[in-house]
């Protein structure tokens, strides 16, 4: 198995680091914010953070520098960072461990970004359910506030750069980046229309910019080791540096694996993830969370950067890999997805709304033996009207499973449909429209 | 004005080249094409959501469809709104949309108006692919005026932005999501908010409805009447629909009048009382003591004959007439014309002298005009707005919507001076959006003006052209103003001198000021006065004679404004002209064809006086209720009983109509034509939705009959006549249009005033003492003073007969700071006695945090009890009755 040096899991890999301040500061944390702070320009700060061509690691992989750039100039008004920690996405656990195992490695990439971009408070928006991280995170601010790394007059040099954990309240939708804008706001999390888009209008309607965890723990790293060491990581220049993977399903080593962008989809299920749990082969495997279309075992040898995998007709998304074995029903697969995507549908638009209840209900009906061929047609009508019909991304990410299971195992649900048919005509089952 | 030179954008919508204004939305260039885009959540008051998702359109060069509603026109741009895959579209949004949707449409308000019905007519076909299970909500009753039926509801959230964005009401939220999405009221209770309506005539669909005429009708059955509101001087537009001469219900469509289509709580749902059971049908005549019922004829020649017996025995000035300002401009001319001609006295007055006749004098001495030098526009493009002693939400609520628009919109400055604090409640409170508030006693007003007057002759923001053109006028008010001790006005305000000060820098700084002042200054001691001194603050400030600047006192009554043109007042003649001026005599009295009385015109209070030392021997009142409005210590029941003879024409049998030997019907406005005149000074037609009730006759026409019984004819076709006659005295009235032409101030009339004309009061205006009334104690006693305001819900006692209001409040209660509750160990609902030196009440408390500490509030529409512990003072100068505020004990029964 080749061994790939980690970057962001480091320090945690050490045995007995706790994470605490001194553990982080011993392992040389807080460097690179000395080397910046009042020695290098917020401008070329942004600079280098362009040239070593970090992306976005929440999902949509937007080059960070150059969102930082999108900032006005010249406005004196306040502005905002906000940490994106409301990490939902199924399958994807990445940042609730650099959270939980290295707060602080957190926090100085968001000192620099605030730096970088002029800011003076940050929030971070913690998913809800991560009681343990928001505490952690919350007692790693207090330390590092004591130590002069944040709040009034940082490391002597009259900067202001104060951070607030929020805990969000338990909404998918609030991972998108102008929901959980709305949701800090205190309003309820709904998309807001782009443009304008939060680098102009933000949080409350003030500039802003919204940075994935990961994104924001590179940072430290980049000032340290300089942006073209990052740049020669991976797959340059469009997927540079190293992505953490979160390996679930039917493989032997579940887990979160650092490795350079650009190794192969196999290399990482079967020499990271120690291959399947079983003498089962691979059925199909999901790259980037639940937002991205299912692969097949023809796309094992896909590289694991941004192009590769879109190419492939998939996203590198979130990070989150999951793994499914021979015997998997992928429509049962689809449908267990689906309705993850109808439980969380904010109800916004028209298309995603209505069309999750539509979608789910058609699933499961399906799935129950009571199909119709034709239900496959709405199926993909429904799916192609919900697509890039709506604010937010949700709509195109809801269609995936659907689409792509569709796509590669439509006999499965011909099958199920057949085998329904062959049963002779039933009642239609009246499946409840539950309420949440 | 010359138009300023706008960025325009060039673009092609379906073939149409068209020239917009940069910044317009596609949808509204589509609309200016005549191309409709299909759509549910747009709305042209509020911010584009871009939820509902049914206005896609291809944009050339654009891979996805793009939303019209929230597309801004780029130079250039092509868009396509009819082609196959935006059709496709259209209806596959469509279909997502009716798949939960009940279809229950022979059963629903909105069935025939319905957008949704509208699009799926002209998108879906005539069957649906779902055959899934609906999702179904368990009916909720949400509250008693609004009914929501949340299967039919397509989510566009229109209603819960309309409460958000222009209301400020924020009473409305989504809750639940996805499918399981419906609008409710915060938390679990019944809707509890201002009842605008906005959300019933803003749903698209029959999600949210009126209960008042739930399954009544259908659309298509309704006869609709376009006319004006009576219940404050906003004047708003709004068309009321009938069926069967039954008043079915009110609307008020997007871009009508001067409220653009927005309404209050008394405007939408406050319309039943002009069908009141209790209406007057018949003319009465006391017969042995008691009114019984009796024909036109006789009650009309008893009046007549009556009124000449007494005008040949006691003469002319032993009548005296008073007239509600609910009447239509014709209704008041032609009463004052009645009066001063058929009888031959300037002894009437109308309900104007309860307050708006001040905000009226001050204009006219400070500048001539007798209107406001502003309209709604310029409040809502003011970049400062300073709002003195009004409740603006509650009084005048769409006038405070322009201010809120302001505010929200525009980023105005608001500065308010008012009693009531900042706190959020069910009811919009303007002071939440102030960025300069001055919490003050409602007899305080006038020393935090003179703080704001102080702070600006101090600090350098004295225009510079003043110290040449009226140097004596600018000496005298800095040596008085400096005069002041910032101790003392900071002891009698709260406010400190940095407080003042910054107000007064962003109040002389601002480009477009306006200042709003309403029944606090207007109906309180020192009206007059303080309306006058605030016109000051706009001259030491620059601020006056500019356009979009001025002072508006708000009116109260829906004609006020009309019944001081229209002469309705002692001391005025139409125009309105000086009663005292020979030009303006000569123009009307050459118009009449007649000399008009010499003698100065009584007005309300000294009526009464008159009335009760036996002076006046007949009143004819017309719509007014002395009896029921002024406090027992004016005793103007005792001088009503001392007539001879007293006639009343009224809707109903009020406490003065009891009185009366004759009580004539009249129509209400929901049953006559005319015109008001807004509190702006724009004039209205006003249009008959029904038939009048019963006998009931309009009251010019009653006058009418009047006079020529009396021989003295004073004959017209309709109403439209007496408005002819009227324009021939006032020119320009009732130029409907658009907006109203706004008064420029009048030179002349600024250079007396700056000159001589401010010096016969500044002296008592600028002083500090006489401004508190008694010692207000704070202790242990329950010593409080009460105001009596106000309500949202109410307007006068009229509207105490409407069903739908007395549904959301049916009485009276003592409001009262929870500070003070908990000092004098009251709870919520607790009854107490109110008591002072004059009598007292028991009423329920309520707690608010809103009413300051010290002060209790009761509204004046349940105040029958409250009146007891009233007394009057009256203004020396435009002699208004003052009685809105007393000191009162409470303890706990």
């Amino acid at each position: 198995m080749p061994k790939h040096e980690p970057v962001l899991l480091k320090n945690m890999l050490q045995p007995g680091y706790t994470g605490s301040l001194a553990d982080y500061e011993r392992a040389g944390g807080y460097q690179a914010l000395r080397t910046v702070l009042g020695k290098i320009p917020p401008a070329e700060v942004t600079h280098m953070v362009i040239k070593s061509g970090l992306r976005g690691r929440g999902g949509a992989g937007f080059p960070t520098g150059v969102k930082w750039g999108f900032l006005p100039k010249d406005y004196t008004g306040p502005k905002y960072l906000c940490c994106n920690a409301d990490e939902s996405e199924p399958g994807t656990f990445k940042d609730r461990q650099l959270m939980e195992r290295d707060p602080h490695q957190v926090l100085e990439g968001i000192a620099i970004a605030c730096y970088a971009i002029g800011v003076e408070t940050a929030y971070i928006y913690i998913r809800g359910e991560f009681a343990l991280g928001a505490k952690i995170l919350e007692a790693a601010i207090r330390e590092a506030r004591a130590a002069g790394y944040l709040g009034t007059n940082v490391l002597g040099t009259g900067r202001t750069m104060n951070v607030w954990v929020h805990r969000g309240a338990g909404a998918y939708i609030c991972g998108e980046e102008t929901a959980l804008l709305e949701s800090l706001e205190g309003k309820r999390g709904l998309p807001r229309v782009k443009p304008p888009f939060p680098a102009t209008h933000g949080l409350y309607n003030k500039p802003t910019v919204v940075n994935n965890v990961e994104t924001l723990a590179n940072l430290p790293h980049i000032i340290t080791r300089g942006p073209d060491w990052f740049a020669s990581i991976g797959s340059p220049p469009k997927s540079a540096g190293t992505r953490i993977f979160c390996v679930s399903g039917h493989v032997k080593r579940p887990g979160n694996y650092e490795v350079p962008m650009g190794i192969t989809c196999r290399e990482l299920i079967f020499e990271q993830a120690g291959g399947m749990r079983s003498d089962k082969p691979l059925k199909a495997f999901i790259p980037g969370g639940a937002s991205a279309p299912f692969l097949t075992p023809d796309h094992l040898d896909v590289k694991l950067d941004f192009e590769s995998v879109a190419q492939a007709g998939s996203m590198l998304g979130s990070g989150g890999v999951t793994v499914m074995e021979e015997g998997t029903d992928m429509v049962w697969a689809a449908l267990r997805l689906t309705e993850f995507f109808y439980h969380e549908s904010c109800g916004k638009c028209s298309p995603c709304r209505e069309g999750s209840s539509w979608l789910v209900q058609t699933l499961r009906r399906i799935v129950a033996g009571q199909g119709r061929m034709q239900d496959l047609e709405t199926l993909t009508d429904l799916c192609q009207n919900i697509a890039g019909r709506t604010v937010c991304a949700f709509g195109d990410a809801e269609v995936s499973p659907i689409l792509s299971t569709l796509k590669y195992w439509r006999h499965e649900y011909e099958a199920l449909i057949r085998a329904a048919e062959a049963d002779g005509p039933t009642e239609l089952l009246m499946p409840t429209a539950a309420r949440h | 004005m010359p138009h300023a030179a706008v960025d325009t954008v060039t673009l092609t919508i379906d073939g149409h080249h068209l020239t917009v204004p940069k910044g317009t939305l596609v949808i509204e260039a589509a609309r200016q094409a005549g191309v409709m885009v299909p759509h549910f959540c747009y709305h042209p008051k509020l911010k584009p959501d871009a939820n509902c998702r049914m206005c896609l359109v291809e944009v050339e060069k654009m891979p996805k469809l793009q939303t019209a509603c929230s597309t801004p026109v780029a130079e250039g741009m092509v868009v396509r709104t009819a082609t196959t895959v935006v059709n496709e579209a259209h209806k596959s949004v469509l279909e997502f949309i009716l798949a939960n949707h009940p279809l229950d449409c022979p059963v629903c308000d909105q069935g025939g108006r319905c957008d949704l019905q509208d699009f799926s007519h002209q998108y879906t076909p005539t069957t649906s692919r779902f055959i899934e299970v609906k999702r179904v909500f368990p009916k909720e009753y949400f509250s008693p005026l609004i009914e929501t039926q949340m299967n039919r509801c397509v989510q566009c959230l229109r209603c819960v932005r309309y409460c958000d964005e222009v209301m400020d009401v924020k009473a409305l939220a989504p809750s639940g999501r996805g499918t399981m999405t419906e609008i409710k009221s915060f938390l679990h209770h019944e809707l509890d908010c201002e009842f605008c309506g906005g959300c019933v005539q803003i749903c698209p669909v029959g999600a949210i409805t009126s209960r008042l005429s739930m399954y009544e009708y259908r659309p298509w059955m309704l006869k609709r009447a376009d006319t004006v509101c009576t219940y404050c001087g906003d004047g708003c537009q709004i068309t009321i629909q009938t069926k069967d001469n039954q008043l079915v219900e009110v609307m008020s469509a997007q871009g009508a009048g001067r409220n653009n289509g927005d309404l209050c709580a008394r405007g939408f749902f406050g319309y039943h009382v002009s069908t009141h059971p209790d209406r007057l049908r018949h003319p009465l005549i006391r017969r042995d003591g008691v009114l019984v019922q009796a024909t036109w004829e006789e009650a009309l020649e008893l009046v007549a004959e009556t009124a000449v017996r007494l005008k040949l025995a006691h003469g002319p000035n032993a009548f005296a007439g008073l007239i509600a300002a609910r009447c239509t401009n014709e209704d008041l001319y032609l009463f004052q014309k009645f009066m001063r001609l058929a009888i031959g006295t300037n002894h009437l007055d109308s309900s104007a002298r309860y307050g708006q006749i001040n905000g009226v004098r001050a204009l006219r001495r400070v500048q001539g005009t007798h209107r406001w030098t502003v309209t709604f526009e310029d409040i809502v493009s003011a970049d400062a707005l300073l709002l003195v002693g009004t409740n603006i939400t509650e009084t005048n609520p769409i006038t405070g919507l322009k201010v809120k628009e302001a505010v929200k919109k525009r980023q105005a400055t608001l500065l308010t001076i008012d009693s009531l604090e900042p706190a959020v409640g069910a009811i919009s409170n303007i002071a939440n959006l102030s960025s300069h508030h001055f919490s003050v006693h409602p007899d305080r007003f006038k020393p935090a003006v003179l703080g704001l007057i102080k702070a600006v002759v101090e600090d350098g923001h004295v225009d510079p052209t003043l110290a040449q053109r009226a140097p004596a006028y600018l000496q005298t008010i800095s040596d008085s103003v400096q005069d002041l001790s910032w101790p003392a006005i900071e002891a009698a305000t709260g406010g400190t001198p940095e407080s003042f000060r910054e107000a007064a820098r962003t109040f002389a700084r601002s480009a477009r000021a306006v200042i709003l002042i309403g029944q606090g200054v207007l109906r309180t001691a020192d009206g007059y006065g303080l309306a006058t001194t605030l016109l000051d603050l706009l001259l030491l400030t620059g601020q006056h004679g500019r356009p979009g600047c001025g002072l508006a006192p708000l009116a109260e009554e829906n004609n006020d404004q009309g019944a001081v043109e229209m002469g309705a007042v002692a001391e005025y003649l139409p125009g309105p002209g000086d009663l005292s001026d020979p030009a303006a005599r000569s123009r009307v009295a050459q118009l009449w064809k007649e000399d008009l009385p010499q003698e100065p015109g009584l007005t309300l209070m000294p009526m009464l006086e008159r009335a009760r030392a036996g002076a006046l021997k007949a009143m004819f009142i017309v719509g007014e209720n002395p009896v029921g409005s002024l406090p027992l210590s004016a005793k103007a029941k005792e001088a009503l009983q001392s007539l001879e003879f007293l006639a009343c024409q009224e809707l109903f049998l009020t406490e003065t109509a009891q009185l009366a030997h004759v009580v004539l019907p009249a129509c209400s406005y929901a049953e006559k034509d005319g015109t008001f005149t807004n509190t702006e000074g724009h004039v209205q037609a006003v249009r008959h939705a029904i038939d009048p009730i019963g006998e009931s006759r309009p009251d010019w026409e009653i006058f009418s009959a009047l006079s020529v019984l009396m021989g003295y004819p004073l004959e017209y076709g309709d109403a439209k006549e007496i408005l002819k006659e009227i324009r021939s005295l006032i020119p320009d009235y009732g130029r409907l249009g658009p907006a109203p032409t706004p008064m420029r101030p009048a030179t002349e009339a600024v250079d007396g005033y700056l000159h001589t004309g401010y010096a016969t009061d500044a002296a008592d205006r600028y002083a500090l003492s006489g401004t508190g009334h008694e010692a207000r104690g704070a202790g242990n006693d329950g010593h409080l003073t009460l105001l009596i305001a106000q309500s949202l819900f109410h307007s006068g006692k009229l509207s105490t007969r409407s069903k739908g209001l007395l549904q959301v409040q049916a009485e009276g209660s003592l409001t009262l700071n929870p500070a003070d509750a908990a000092r004098l160990g009251l709870a919520d609902r607790d009854q107490v006695r109110v008591t002072n030196n004059l009598g007292a009440m028991t009423t329920t408390v309520m707690l608010a945090e809103r009413v300051p500490k010290g002060l209790v509030l009761f509204p004046e529409h349940f105040d029958q009890e409250a009146r007891r512990l009233l007394t009057v003072s009256t203004d020396p100068v435009t002699q208004v009755p003052y009685y809105k505020l007393t000191q009162v004990t409470i303890e706990r029964l």
